[in-house]
């Protein structure tokens, strides 16, 4: 139980940066409503017609829903086993913590080239099943959806290990005991006690996930298909060979508006599934 | 044997290099209220863990009505535990907290149902329960403790100072109600506290531990009348400690020396073995040291009244004799209480009978 603690006087400069980052944010939403509404020929919808009217572009905003949708639960399921490693063997936390989060300290594109030396065509991975006799011609894992989608969960992961693991670590192991002398043995106490508990941190690791993949551009560029845009890469080719700023400004608002709306529905879900656990 | 006998034989525990435990023996009777009693890391929460079989001892047996539980894992215990910050379920409500053993072992919902209801009962709670653990108050918590660990009927439940984080009243309150609920079951209740006065009021046997050891087992009156040991007369209430010396021994009493004055006690007031010349320890409780001009046998002294705390229906007086300091205890409305004052002199009397000489080893 925290109890409320007293504003300490002349203390409110310390707002200074949120108020500065919040007030950014507020302005580059409103110039991307600038942009989105104001083209060239003065106020028109004309970009947002063009969003309802165009199938192919349903397509691509129906591909980054579900690659997000696909990225941030694989993402959560992969997680789960791996957080709930690392609570378990605390003298190696440290170091398995170091393994996962490894990843980060190579750039972003680094590690997505490495993907195309292990799935591409000639990749290690195709290579190898063609050498085990498996497969006679090589399958197509890159340059398609599942290469976005592999890239995406490998850059994501580390994002939903360390939120559920954040959550594992404030379950007080007395609960485990305490279901234990009630009769319960490990797999039954991990489902009525350590899963209910830890779904919040599940549920904060979708929301990063699927929040950060809604807005890919380099994975999907460099690991999807030519033909397969997503959101991002569309607004990144919008802004970057088209300076068409309108266009990506609607682009991006219609992204705002879905994300939103994930995040909405994953609420949802998770206010039905696990309930008010106050401490 | 009645049930929900615990032995306990040669138990050691070390956690590496540190021991916990050495050489516990001990028996507790099925449907008694026990209490392992001792300061802060003396074992008693070690040997609790283990007889609940979170840890597993180093040396030795403990065994559960005869049955020798070596790699029985607590949930195949005849146990039920109350746990000190009580480890409820914070995302189940009181009536999933209390039904959650029952859940596990498949009982029929209607079973669940009327167990819930009864031990609801039991602690008081019937109405709670679909209150969530967030809302109740800490005596409230504790009750669903306690009926979550009832549920199953387990022949034995461990409490690992369930009272601890109570304020005075609330915890006398739910005292009185702890016991009232063990004579109710005949449970055998294992209890272990740090509080003397929590364990006197509860308990049939008192088990005195410290460092790793048990000191004395008795009931809570053997225990305060006749300590084992100078460590047990000073966890156990309230107690003046005089320094002496053996002066002779003979089959039938033994004399003692203590400055200027010498009186003779039966052997039986002896702990240790005496011999002519020993120090010893001289103990007696507050409440023996009379306000009196004289006794038969016992000390006599003169003694300065330093400082007088009325407290009540008891009037404690810290006294300065030429023996060193003394307290003395007694009820505000006997007679010599009232002319009592600070400053004073007056003449104090210890009957020998009350006395118990610890010989120093």
């Amino acid at each position: 139980m925290r109890g409320a603690t007293a504003t300490p006087r002349g203390l409110g400069w310390l707002l200074l940066p949120a108020v500065l980052v919040l007030a950014l944010f507020l302005g580059a939403v409103a110039l991307l409503f600038l942009h989105a509404f104001w083209t060239k020929d003065g106020f028109s919808l004309a970009y947002f017609k063009q969003i309802l009217d165009r199938a192919d572009y349903h397509e691509v905003f129906l591909r980054t829903v579900s690659i997000a949708a696909i990225v941030s639960l694989t993402s959560a399921l992969l997680a789960y086993p791996i957080a709930w490693l690392l609570w378990r063997l605390p003298k190696w936390r440290n170091l398995l913590l170091v393994v996962v989060l490894v990843p980060w300290l190579v750039s972003l594109v680094v590690r997505t080239y490495g993907w195309l030396v292990i799935l591409g065509p000639k990749g290690f991975l195709n290579e190898a099943l063609r050498w085990a006799g498996v497969i006679q011609s090589p399958l197509p894992l890159i340059f398609n959806d599942l290469g976005v989608v592999i890239g995406l969960t490998h850059v994501l992961m580390p994002f939903s290990v360390i939120a559920t693991l954040s959550v594992l670590l404030q379950i007080d192991n007395r609960l485990e005991e305490a279901s234990e002398s009630l009769g319960a043995g490990a797999l039954e106490t991990w489902r009525r006690v350590v899963l209910p508990l830890s779904l919040p941190g599940v549920f904060t690791g979708i929301s990063i996930t699927f929040l950060t993949s809604m807005g890919a551009i380099v994975t999907p560029i460099l690991l999807g298909g030519i033909r397969q845009k997503m959101a991002g890469t569309q607004i990144y080719q919008e802004v970057v060979y088209n300076f068409n700023m309108s266009k990506a400004s609607a682009w991006a608002l219609c992204l705002l508006i879905l994300s939103g709306l994930g995040l909405v529905l994953l609420r949802t879900v998770e206010a039905a599934l696990v309930p008010k656990a106050d401490k | 044997m009645r049930r929900g006998t615990i032995t306990v034989a040669g138990v050691g525990k070390e956690f590496g290099a540190t021991t916990v435990l050495s050489n516990v023996d001990l028996v507790i009777e099925g449907g008694s209220f026990v209490t392992l009693l001792g300061p802060s890391g003396c074992g008693k929460t070690t040997l609790l863990r283990l007889i609940a079989g979170f840890l597993e001892a180093s040396r030795g047996t403990i065994a559960i009505d005869g049955a020798p539980m070596q790699g029985v894992t607590p949930r195949r215990r005849p146990i039920g535990m109350v746990f000190q910050n009580l480890a409820l379920f914070p995302h189940l409500d009181v009536f999933e907290n209390v039904a959650y053993g029952l859940k596990v072992r498949g009982a029929p919902t209607a079973e669940i149902a009327t167990k819930v209801e009864r031990f609801l009962g039991l602690v008081g709670l019937a109405g709670f329960e679909r209150r969530r653990i967030g809302q109740l108050s800490g005596g409230q918590k504790q009750r669903v403790a306690l009926a979550r660990s009832l549920a199953l009927e387990p022949a034995i439940l461990l409490l690992d100072e369930p009272l601890s984080a109570l304020d005075l009243q609330l915890r006398r309150q739910l005292q009185v109600e702890l016991k009232a609920i063990q004579r109710q079951l005949a449970t055998t209740f294992v209890f272990v506290t740090h509080d003397q006065e929590e364990a006197t009021l509860l308990s049939d046997t008192i088990v005195v531990m410290e460092g790793g050891r048990v000191r004395q087992v008795g009931s809570p009156g053997e225990i305060y009348r006749r300590p084992a040991s100078p460590f047990v007369a000073r966890f156990v209430g309230d107690i003046n400690m005089l320094e002496g010396r053996i002066a002779t021994v003979t089959g039938t009493s033994v004399s003692v020396d203590l400055g200027h004055h010498r009186f003779d006690l039966p052997p039986s007031a002896i702990v240790g073995q005496p011999a002519a010349g020993a120090a010893c320890q001289i103990a007696c409780r507050p409440e023996a040291v009379t306000i009196a001009n004289d006794t038969n046998n016992g000390l006599a002294l003169e003694a300065r009244i330093d400082v007088l705390h009325r407290l009540g229906p008891t009037v404690k007086a810290m006294l300065d004799t030429p023996l060193g300091p003394l307290t003395a205890l007694m009820m505000a409305g006997a007679p010599q209480a009232a002319e009592l004052a600070e400053g004073k002199t007056v003449r104090v009397a210890v009957p020998s009978d009350t006395l118990t000489v610890f010989v120093s080893t």
